[in-house]
């Protein structure tokens, strides 16, 4: 396979998963904020605050004013920034454009299909009443295009480098996430008094990433601090846990490279090597330093990113 | 009220209509298809055309338009209404396009080692001698399979007289077969009941036959050759060309920055480095396929491929130099070149042609303007073209003028009728008759050939314009050919 093809590959898969996280937060924090048990949690500015953040912390830095209908069509309409929906959405049409004769005919023309509708979307309507319907069409086309890529693409390279573009952007979508509401649960108690360890957010969390339910069944316990972030970081069954994602980039890597012996330089080993980390961390490990814990993460993903595009992404 | 869609086809007795007889009848191969039609209504009609839309939208199957604000994605207008050729037909075509392919790879050939045509004096000397498209660099050169034109494109338009003529033959890159291909899957998804009543010949095969043809001419020494599909890029127009061949063919889709030479090899990166290739069906100008050679500013291209070429360590498809022979002015010779090297009469008509390079025809452009189309003999894409009925005064004499200027530059043929077809026209809401053309493709190989059963039909949408190039707002339509 072409290493330009690749890289669009790989930038698509990210950019599939980046669509749909983006939407799922818009949605559940919207809506959770509505009937939140205390003011904090209901304040409009708060929950603006907190999408903004998700989508792009960098921009929530230079906002003054919280205007609910511009931030959600910022989030998800917006065609001039590129932390919207519709960009990300763009971005995955653009990127299986140039790897179109590897992909699927069905793929693609869902990818186009989806594209088309998202641009036809009408911003009034969306940040008016629209915003359950467009997240929820999001994450059924987003679900519709995971289909296509497991049922009709060949089980080789391309299949990997999707997948790892996928794992790679849930992991980084997950522990911002979690940043997210880490901070708005330290928000909540600076402001309104409360325990960060029995915060709503936790729960609202947990809805973000689709795993409320699932977490009540393995703890059978009310949720707090320390048993959702083992549950969304350690739980290797958790299939939005970081541990997962680490286990399965490290599985796809395996199609590219031999990871038994690969060279310590590379991004293959680097993989190995966090995911053996993981293994063996406990909730105690990260509890005491959860900010630093967070950023050392993100850190270490986006220089996985890095290794990736030099070993196998590179023109030169 | 609900009205039959043919229910305002206007008439024009000066062409021929590939669907009525001058009588108003209609022909019999177009009969059943008239009949189902003839049960839908204009709104059924109009639902089926956004329907057909949508499915090229969806397939991908655009191009951009570069705007000043933002990047538009357009597709080709496509009519549903098809083109049916009946078999006894098609095969005098067939059997054509072959033919003529066939010559010309002769004529090439010729043209780059002992140049017997020219020296007999069949073709003229000069007209090679002046030509851009001729390349000093290909002399002596054997090219694979002793094949340049591996894949021709060939345009017919039918007369007034129900006969077809060879307008050009395209045998440096040409395009459009991708939409052969996509116009019926466009048609087979809104119109699919049609398909029960007409037993026409399938036209996806096309990438199996164009893969065995390119590997037909691997380089000497190479088992199994690996081939890929040269693109200048995502932004090309034909760029959905590119990728749907890749595709048919399963072959990997390269631009020239994927590429890398060493040693006179050719190799692509990729994700576990370098692989060689050996087969490349460019989808690139010769001007830009090397900096090194041609075009110093080209980035489409690869330094150093031509000389791969040369030493045969690499098979380029088409062969470069092919343009010297479908140059308007070598069409003008089309029927001499036929017998020369093939000793047949010509299957295909040609159209007269006028060359102003001849001071006796000259006169005669000069004083017949009206009656003529002009055209220059090195443009492509139906641009600076003349259509003598059409021109005011003030416009002849302008004609007149530029002729006159550089004699060499300019053809003159008398002015074609092009056949009329119904087609769905959408501001109007109404089937009206619109001028049409054909292009067939065929493919030559090392010792294979093939004709694709099918071809372009291209639909000029203005009423009255005689020019269906897609760069000039030319739309298509789906073309039956009919199996026995």
């Amino acid at each position: 396979m072409l290493a330009r093809v690749a890289n669009n590959l790989f930038w698509m898969g990210r950019y599939i998963e980046r669509s749909e996280h983006i939407a799922r937060y818009l949605s559940v924090n919207y809506f959770s904020s509505l009937d939140a048990p205390n003011e904090a949690s209901q304040s409009r500015e708060f929950v603006l605050r907190s999408m903004l953040f998700v989508a792009d912390e960098e921009e929530l830095k230079e906002k003054k004013e919280f205007n609910e209908s511009e931030i959600l069509f910022d989030c998800g309409l917006n065609p001039e920034k590129p932390y919207s929906i519709l960009s990300a959405i763009k971005n995955v049409q653009q990127n299986a454009n140039g790897a179109r004769d590897l992909i699927s005919t069905e793929l693609y023309e869902s990818i186009n299909t989806l594209n088309r509708t998202v641009k036809a979307y009408s911003a009034e309507r969306f940040v008016k009443s629209g915003l359950f319907d467009f997240t929820t069409m999001i994450a059924s086309n987003v679900a519709s295009l995971r289909t296509k890529i497991r049922a009709t693409l060949l089980h080789d390279e391309v299949y990997a480098i999707i997948m790892l573009g996928i794992y790679i952007e849930r992991a980084n979508q997950v522990i911002r996430i979690i940043n997210s509401k880490y901070n708005d649960a330290l928000l909540e108690k600076v402001n309104f008094g409360g325990s960060v360890r029995t915060s709503y957010e936790w729960i609202t969390l947990l809805k973000c990433v689709e795993t409320y339910d699932m977490m009540r069944r393995y703890y059978r316990k009310t949720p707090t601090s320390d048993t959702v972030l083992e549950f969304l970081i350690l739980n290797p069954n958790c299939p939005r846990s970081i541990m997962n994602s680490l286990n399965s980039i490290h599985y796809y890597i395996g199609f590219l490279t031999n990871t038994e012996n690969a060279d310590k330089d590379s991004a293959a080993f680097l993989i190995g090597k966090l995911m053996c980390e993981y293994r063996y961390k406990t909730i105690d490990d990260f509890q005491e330093d959860l900010k630093g814990f967070i950023e050392t993460l993100v850190d270490d993903l986006s220089l996985v990113g890095e290794k990736m595009g030099k070993d196998y992404f590179s023109l030169s | 009220m609900k009205l039959p869609i043919f229910s305002s086809y206007q008439f024009d007795s000066k062409f021929y209509d590939e669907i009525f007889t001058d009588n108003k009848e209609v022909r019999e191969v177009y009969q059943t298809l008239f009949k189902l039609f003839s049960e839908y209504s204009v709104s059924d009609f109009a639902s089926l055309n956004d329907k057909a839309k949508d499915a090229f939208f969806n397939q991908g199957i655009t191009f951009q338009v570069y705007g000043d604000k933002e990047t538009k994605e357009k597709i080709f207008p496509f009519d549903l209404f098809p083109r049916i050729i009946g078999n006894a037909e098609w095969l005098k075509l067939e059997s054509g396009a072959l033919q003529r392919s066939k010559a010309l790879n002769l004529f090439l050939w010729d043209l780059y080692h002992d140049q017997k045509i020219l020296k007999q004096n069949i073709v003229p000397r000069d007209l090679i001698a002046s030509s851009a498209n001729y390349l000093k660099e290909m002399e002596g050169f054997d090219p694979p399979g002793g094949i340049y034109n591996h894949v021709s494109g060939t345009d017919l338009i039918k007369h007034a007289d129900g006969e077809y003529y060879v307008l050009e033959d395209n045998i440096r890159c040409p395009s459009g077969v991708s939409y052969v291909v996509g116009n019926r899957e466009a048609l087979k998804r809104t119109l699919f009941g049609v398909f029960n009543s007409y037993k026409s010949h399938n036209v996806s095969d096309y990438g199996q036959n164009l893969l065995e043809i390119i590997e037909s001419v691997k380089p000497k020494g190479v088992d199994i050759p690996k081939c890929v599909v040269l693109t200048p890029g995502v932004y090309n127009s034909a760029y959905y060309e590119h990728s749907f061949l890749a595709k048919q063919m399963g072959v990997e889709l390269v631009e020239g920055r994927d590429l890398f030479i060493e040693n006179d090899f050719v190799y692509m990166k990729t994700i576990r480095g370098l692989q060689r290739i050996d087969v490349i069906y460019r989808r690139v100008d010769d001007e830009f396929i090397d900096p090194q050679v041609f075009n110093k500013d080209s980035v489409l291209g690869v330094p150093g491929l031509f000389k791969s070429y040369i030493k045969g360590k690499v098979s380029l498809v088409n062969a470069p130099g092919t343009g010297v022979a479908d140059d308007k002015a070598i069409y003008t010779y089309m029927p001499q070149i036929i017998k020369y090297y093939l000793d047949e009469e010509p299957i295909l008509n040609n159209v007269h042609t006028y060359h102003c390079s001849r001071p006796d025809e000259l006169k005669y452009v000069l004083e017949n303007i009206d009656k003529l189309v002009v055209k220059p003999v090195d443009e492509s894409g139906g641009y600076g073209i003349s259509i003598g009925n059409t021109l005011t005064k003030e416009e002849i004499e302008k004609v007149q003028k530029t002729i006159q200027e550089n004699p060499r530059k300019y053809i003159a043929q008398p002015i074609m009728s092009l056949s009329t077809h119904a087609t769905y026209i959408e501001d109007q809401n109404s089937f009206e008759p619109r001028h049409v053309d054909l292009r067939t493709f065929t493919l030559l190989g090392k010792d294979k050939d093939f004709v694709l059963k099918g071809g372009l039909t291209r639909v000029a949408l203005r009423k009255g314009n005689l020019v269906v190039n897609s760069s000039q707002g030319g739309g298509s339509k789906d073309t039956w050919v009919l199996k026995k």
